[in-house]
């Protein structure tokens, strides 16, 4: 395998001016317990491949890359990483498991393991190890790393990315409101009085991947409603269903106009262009305003809060998790559990999770004593991102039909035909069921 | 004044200006728009700076108050972009070669050498241009892997023509049945064979429908996407439409400056490689050679 490329050049270079970012960076005391990494011996001559969805923020990739250049340094093996656009990265996951042919571990989405689990390097060592260490697995990252029904680790999660509500917080307290309310009723009494004073709120109701999901699950689960049951039947026909369309036909005419063809950039123009008021999404939009010197009063004004619980007992949200993978076709297994276990340790990890400013959470309990979560008060909304109680295809198991639902739309299809006024409750519940049995036959 | 009365069209009897305004100047107007609009809209965001582009309150979205050259000193500086520029151009026309050398003869066989179902051979390689390219990409995969293409520009050099040799073909052979057969059996009383034939007479003729089809051929290979995705995984060896989506969209923000940059800079090459051979290109579409 040719490694050395102009490529790899230009990472190696780019990894020495990132030990320039974050120059200031030092560990934070994050309780951790002793244990002994699993015996991996590296295969002699190992190399890897490593494939990852493309960068957040620049410090992401940077100190990626930083931290393979010390792997590399430490072990004596070539790690190559190659970024991919995120909605391009399945396709690429697809093939490689497929053919048995590409990179050696995927970071990748956090259904991918579940679709090709039988291609897959086992990774319960490193992950009980990890756990054992870092003061245990949040549940999400426990539900995504876990093969379903069994305790054996298929993937490591590395970072979760939540979507709570961002708001204007002078707005919000114009509107009548000093914090984002906790219940349904009064949450609505904010999206109209928002929409009086001219500052609407805005929610995906498009096919956007990130934020329309996270809104139409949002509006799902925190009424009590689920895609399947336990036993994994389809189970969305249901009285907390329609009262959650209801719930959503009240807010839909409070919007700004447009939001439902909105896409995952759409809320952050708009929000970034002062017409919004109230949005739900990752910490990119508060990101925006805080890099730009012209707009410090906006990102002061800028915070960021729970959606409101509703009838759920706990944040009625999810997370996109990065789920770490080794394939089967790897020709150095233990180089590649080695190069997991050595980017999840503290050292290197840390200063990552500094490094991506709250866009990722970590999955690992004791990180979230991380110094990077009091450095900006205001991140502090994503900080138990992978605590969350819900994952896509809630409350069946993580398997192709809950991914297939998910890419499909289902869930938020239904609650734009009833926000659009193309279909009552009944009739969008009915058509949603029909949609979820042809995936969990 | 002889000579101004030979430069403007003469008006008949039952036209007027007004009528050719709304009958031809109007719709004409409205065709080119629309099909404009979307360059202009790509050209204006190429040099608008972001905060023009994010806020239209203040600022005509139409038109651009502050140019900036950014966008591409970004694309062009900060990441690979002439080197994806270099692939993509190789690999387009590595595959339209391939797949006009093979739909020639391919045209050829099944237009004049009239075997015993040729029109059924026909079909079926339409058929084959039917299957989209989504269904295919994991099984072509495979075969790419097997023989050892994987991540290299000769998988798409390679794979490209499974869908451009069908379209091609199918272009050509309509072409070719415009040729007079005439010609060919004055040729074979003459004594040439069926390949001097193809050489000297039914491909000089059929210069325009091989444009057309190069043509179809280059901007489908520019173009395409999955395939690019799914068979590259290096970043240097990756297509612009791919690598630029790569690069320049991060998570939910999308770097529209720099991508309507790359997308503006990519549609040159094509827009150029068009306006050389448009005559051609025309002339194939409407039926150049008369019986």
């Amino acid at each position: 395998m040719n490694i050395i490329t102009r490529r790899s050049v230009l990472a190696t270079g780019t990894a020495a001016a990132a030990s320039l970012a974050l120059p200031n960076f030092a560990m934070s005391a994050i309780p951790v317990v002793d244990a002994t990494p699993p015996k991996l011996p590296i295969e002699n001559g190992a190399t890897l491949r490593v494939l990852r969805p493309t960068k957040f923020v620049g410090p992401d990739e940077e100190i990626f890359r930083e931290n393979i250049a010390k792997f590399t340094a430490q072990t004596g093996v070539a790690v190559r990483v190659d970024f991919v656009g995120w909605e391009d990265l399945r396709p690429q996951v697809g093939v490689a498991a497929n053919t048995g042919a590409g990179p050696d571990v995927v970071v990748g989405w956090p259904d991918d393991p579940h679709l090709f689990s039988d291609k897959l390097v086992e990774v319960s060592d490193i992950a009980e190890y990890l756990g054992k260490k870092y003061g245990g697995w949040y549940n999400l990252a426990e539900r995504y790393g876990k093969k379903w029904g069994t305790n054996n680790w298929i993937s490591i999660p590395m970072g979760g990315s939540g979507g709570p509500c961002v708001y204007r917080k002078s707005w919000v307290k114009e509107a009548g409101f000093d914090s984002i309310p906790t219940d349904h009723a009064g949450f609505l009494t904010l999206v109209r009085n928002l929409k009086k004073i001219g500052h609407p709120s805005g929610f995906a109701l498009g096919n956007a991947v990130g934020d329309a999901n996270s809104f139409c699950h949002w509006l799902l689960w925190s009424h009590g409603g689920y895609l399947v049951d336990e036993s994994n039947k389809v189970a969305i026909n249901s009285k907390e269903t329609i009262e959650a369309l209801k719930y959503a036909r009240e807010l839909y005419p409070n919007f700004i106009d447009g939001t439902l063809s909105w896409q995952d950039p759409s809320n952050n123009k708009a929000f970034f262009a002062e017409e919004l008021g109230m949005t739900q999404n990752g910490v990119s939009v508060y990101f925006a305003f805080k890099n730009d010197p012209s707009k410090a009063a906006q990102a002061a004004d800028t915070d960021h809060a729970p959606m409101p619980l509703g009838v759920s007992k706990t944040r009625a949200e999810t997370a996109l998790i990065l789920n770490a993978m080794v394939f089967k076709h790897s020709k150095y297994p233990n180089a590649s559990k080695e190069f997991i276990r050595f980017m999840m340790e503290q050292e290197q990890y840390e200063k990552w999770l500094t490094g991506c400013i709250g866009y990722w959470a970590q999955p690992l309990k004791a990180y979230a004593q991380s110094a990077v979560w009091t450095s900006d008060p205001k991140i502090a909304a994503y900080r138990d991102t992978c605590g969350m109680e819900y994952w896509n295809g809630f409350k069946g198991p993580i398997s192709q039909a809950s991914g297939a639902a998910t890419a499909d739309y289902v869930n938020v299809q239904m609650f734009a035909a009833v926000a659009s006024g193309q279909a009552t409750p009944e009739e969008a519940v009915r058509e949603a069921e029909r949609r979820a049995r042809r995936f969990y036959r | 004044m002889t000579h101004m009365s030979d430069t403007t069209p003469e008006l008949a009897s039952w036209d007027s200006h007004t009528r050719r305004l709304i009958m031809l100047y109007v719709p004409l107007g409205c065709f080119m728009l629309i099909l404009l609009f979307p360059f202009y809209w790509m050209a204006i965001t190429a040099f608008k700076p972001n905060g023009e582009l994010l806020d239209y309150k203040t600022n005509n979205p139409f038109w651009i108050h502050s140019p900036t050259l950014d966008n591409i000193r970004k694309l062009l500086f900060d990441t690979e972009y002439p080197r994806w520029l270099v692939t993509t151009m190789g690999v387009a026309f590595g595959a339209t070669a391939i797949a006009l050398v093979a739909s020639v003869l391919a045209a050829y066989a099944i237009q004049r050498l009239r075997f015993k179902g040729s029109k059924w051979v026909g079909l079926a390689i339409y058929l084959a241009y039917l299957v989209p390219p989504s269904i295919l990409f994991i099984p072509l995969a495979q075969v790419i892997f097997s023989f050892g293409l994987f991540d290299s520009p000769m998988a798409l050099i390679l794979s490209y023509p499974t869908f451009l040799i069908p379209f091609c073909t199918w272009l050509l052979i309509g072409y070719f049945k415009s040729i007079p057969y005439e010609l060919e059996e004055c040729a074979l009383i003459d004594g040439a064979s069926r390949l001097q034939i193809l050489r000297r007479i039914t491909l000089p003729l059929a210069v325009p429908g091989l444009i057309s089809a190069g043509i179809f051929a280059f901007t489908l290979s520019w173009n395409e996407f999955i395939y690019a995705l799914a068979f590259i995984s290096s970043s240097e060896k990756k297509t612009v439409p791919v690598a630029i989506l790569t690069e320049l969209v991060q998570g939910d923000v999308y770097q529209w400056g720099a991508l309507m940059a790359g997308a503006l800079l990519g549609s040159l090459p094509v827009a150029v490689f068009y306006s050389f051979f448009v005559e051609y290109y025309v002339s194939s579409l409407t039926g150049a050679v008369k019986e």
